[in-house]
């Protein structure tokens, strides 16, 4: 019954949905001061060359390597940030991708390292790694009557879905915090918020330097699911891809870029039956979408007419209610 | 916003429950084994993963037209039924793993050919390997790929193969000692083209004059051909794609430069002629695959496919006709879709005849075969003497 339910396929393409919804949340913070970025590529490959290189080499276990890939991530984007602070818009965004190029050349030229653009193969998988350690607690795949390569698909998806919720958790909690507020009062405008006492430099830097290591941690994750990566993952086509999640499902509430994340990746998947049309379709939508909707399809607008509908209902409610203790007491 | 959040948390599960609920209906269990043993005939399905939409989708199409002209006339023959359930990957590893999954676990396919790119190869043989799929590639050259696992084969001659022949007629020709390698080095194809042309290189004992690299895309080579012009080499050895390679010759040609160029597979193709004119002679490759060889086989094949698709097949066309026969023979010996069954026959596959020559599989799973050195002359590829 369980063996039957399990589809590894699905899986897999809901494992890259999470590490793309991890990725949309990365743009967004960057996003939430009004920095533009194009480098999260290039700290997405420092995260997973970090976290490939001392799991492979120094045989750490993957959680440590996952977690130091974060932090690599994180405070190259400190060093990233901090110089390239005075830079704004369109500005700010060529510097990035700069970084992010200069990244990729590192790791085709650092072959010692990197082994070039060949790339590194035999990373350790996360399900597969898991599944072994299992084993050797005397628990296998059969024992709940499901194939091995259904334990590890579970395991990776289970995985991945708890990290992303306490992701976004923890950055809709922030949004709400102090720290949300000066973000979004530095996105407002700069110079008020500045007045208002705000500081800005410490702000603009956490805020990269929190988007560099989600990206950083996301590209960590990665590494460690398909089992290998090239320098050519990271390129600049990458970087354009995770702004298009904050661009298409919009950038001013977390829920734009988690939407867009899992719309833009289920889209090819979902579109398979069509084959060679799939793609054109895919760019039917995001024409589309630009022209109606600039500002991304999830925004302020449309989150408080929802919570206006709600209200009205519940209003709605507790009227009737009122009117039939009228009706009842009279 | 708490309720966005519960909002969204419940637009993850509904999607993650759709989704689940979604392969419950689809996922047939492969307990059942079809042998159809009434006709003699076995029905297989095998599945394919090419690179269809995007900038390789040229290579995607050559590869499954040779897919499907030998499936045609496997199918006149009547031993043995394939059923081709071809996947676009878009020459993505993300895109190539998914659409792997859904061939091992939705349609529960015997066996695997493709994916078209060595980066996607890796990404997808060591899970097919883990889930018993035999899975073949037809055009990935890198090293290393048929070591991931013993259900992992191809039949597209390695660079570590066709470059040593390559080098070694043409040292023989010239009488060879002093070289210039030039390489672009942001590319997994001519990166490890140039790995092995070092090794050649060591191996023969030739002396390495300069060693210059170049990027994807580069329009301007004069800074490095004028560093190999100084040094006055025998030979160049560039490993680089046709497009690039094409380029380079063009302008080494024009500054003076008119020792033989010898190339990898991936500077064989017919667009250096177009591209390069009379600056590409001299040029020597080692192919798999020659369309102009006298062979009956190769002439069918040939006319077929332009009679089919209006074009000349390439070598990626016809190394994927080959390998539907290879593993048609290897069904039909193995008589059942079982995967490991198949698996078994492929491996035991030795001096089987198509139309690339004389090919074999060793221990790991890669093809031992003798490719044909090229080399253009008079605008236009011929046998290297």
């Amino acid at each position: 019954m369980l063996a039957e339910l399990i589809n590894p396929y699905y899986l897999q393409v809901l494992s890259f949905i999470l590490i793309n919804i991890i990725l949309g949340i990365s743009i967004y913070i960057t996003l939430s001061t009004g920095q533009l970025s194009l480098g999260h590529a290039g700290f997405m490959g420092i995260g997973a060359y970090t976290s490939a290189i001392v799991t492979i080499n120094y045989d750490l276990p993957l959680i440590v390597g996952i977690l130091l890939g974060a932090i690599v991530a994180g405070l190259t984007g400190i060093l990233i940030g901090l110089p390239t602070l005075r830079l704004q818009g369109v500005y700010l965004a060529i510097a990035t991708l700069g970084f992010g190029e200069v990244v990729r050349v590192l790791f085709i030229n650092w072959e010692g390292m990197t082994q070039g653009a060949v790339g590194i193969s035999s990373i350790p998988h996360i399900g597969r790694e898991l599944v072994t350690g299992l084993r050797d607690t005397g628990f296998t795949a059969d024992m709940i009557g499901i194939r091995s390569n259904q334990l590890i698909s579970v395991l990776v998806f289970l995985i991945l879905l708890v990290v992303t919720i306490l992701l976004i958790s923890f950055f809709v909690r922030q949004h709400r915090s102090r720290v949300g507020r000066a973000f979004a009062a530095i996105k407002m405008d700069e110079s008020a918020a500045e007045a208002m006492g705000i500081n800005i430099t410490y702000y603009k830097v956490l805020a990269f330097a929190q988007g560099a290591l989600v990206a950083g941690f996301a590209g960590a994750l990665y590494a460690h699911i398909t089992a290998y990566i090239s320098p050519s993952d990271f390129s600049y086509h990458r970087a354009v891809e995770i702004l298009i999640f904050a661009v298409f499902g919009g950038s001013e509430v977390i829920a734009g870029p988690i939407f867009g994340a899992i719309f833009l990746t289920s889209m090819p998947e979902l579109l398979r039956d069509v084959s060679e049309y799939r793609y054109m379709i895919y760019g039917v939508i995001l024409v589309a979408m630009m022209a109606f909707r600039p500002q991304g399809l999830i925004d302020y607008n449309m989150i408080h007419k929802l919570k206006r509908l709600r209200k009205k209902k519940d209003q709605k409610t507790i009227d009737e209610k009122e009117s039939k203790r009228h009706d009842i007491g009279s | 916003m708490g309720n966005v959040f519960k909002g969204l948390l419940a637009v993850i599960a509904v999607f993650t429950l759709a989704l689940m609920s979604a392969c419950g209906g689809n996922s047939e269990t492969s307990g059942e084994q079809s042998d159809g043993s009434g006709d003699g005939t076995v029905d297989v399905k095998v599945g394919v993963i090419s690179w269809l939409t995007g900038a390789g989708a040229g290579y995607g199409e050559a590869i499954t037209n040779g897919f499907e002209l030998a499936n045609t006339e496997i199918k006149e023959e009547g031993k043995v039924n394939i059923e081709l359930i071809t996947e676009d990957s878009a020459g993505k590893q993300e895109q190539a793993l998914s659409s792997a999954q859904k061939l091992m676990n939705s349609e529960n396919v015997s066996m695997i050919l493709g994916p078209t790119l060595s980066t996607e190869m890796k990404v997808v043989a060591p899970e097919a390997d883990l889930n018993g799929v035999p899975i073949m590639g037809t055009s990935t050259t890198a090293s290393g790929i048929p070591q991931i696992g013993d259900y992992v084969f191809r039949n597209s001659i390695p660079e570590s193969l066709a470059i040593p022949a390559a080098v070694s007629s043409a040292v023989e020709k010239y009488d060879a000692k002093k070289v210039a390698i030039l390489y672009g080095n942001d590319d997994v194809f001519t990166k490890s083209g140039y790995d092995t042309m070092k090794k050649v290189a060591e191996e023969q004992g030739l002396e390495v004059l300069t060693t210059e690299t170049f990027q994807k895309g580069q329009a301007d080579y004069n800074a490095q051909l004028t560093k190999i012009k100084d040094t006055k080499p025998d030979l160049i050895l560039c490993s680089a794609l046709y497009n690039e390679g094409a380029v380079i010759m063009d302008q080494a040609r024009k500054m003076g430069i008119d020792v033989p160029f010898v190339g990898g597979n991936g500077f064989n193709s017919p667009e250096v002629i177009k591209i390069a004119g009379d600056a590409a002679n001299g040029l020597i490759v080692a192919t798999p695959w020659f369309g102009g060889s006298e062979d009956e086989k190769v002439q069918t094949f040939v006319d077929k496919y332009k009679e089919e698709y209006g074009n000349e097949p390439d070598q990626f066309a016809a190394q994927a006709y080959d390998a539907l026969y290879i593993l048609a023979d290897a069904i039909e010996r193995a008589g059942s879709d079982d995967r490991d069954a198949i698996r078994d026959a492929l491996a035991e596959t030795e001096g089987f005849e198509g139309v690339l020559g004389e090919m074999s599989f060793d221990e790991e799973g890669d093809i031992v075969m003798e490719p044909t050195v090229l080399t253009i002359k008079d605008g236009k590829f011929q046998p290297f003497e």
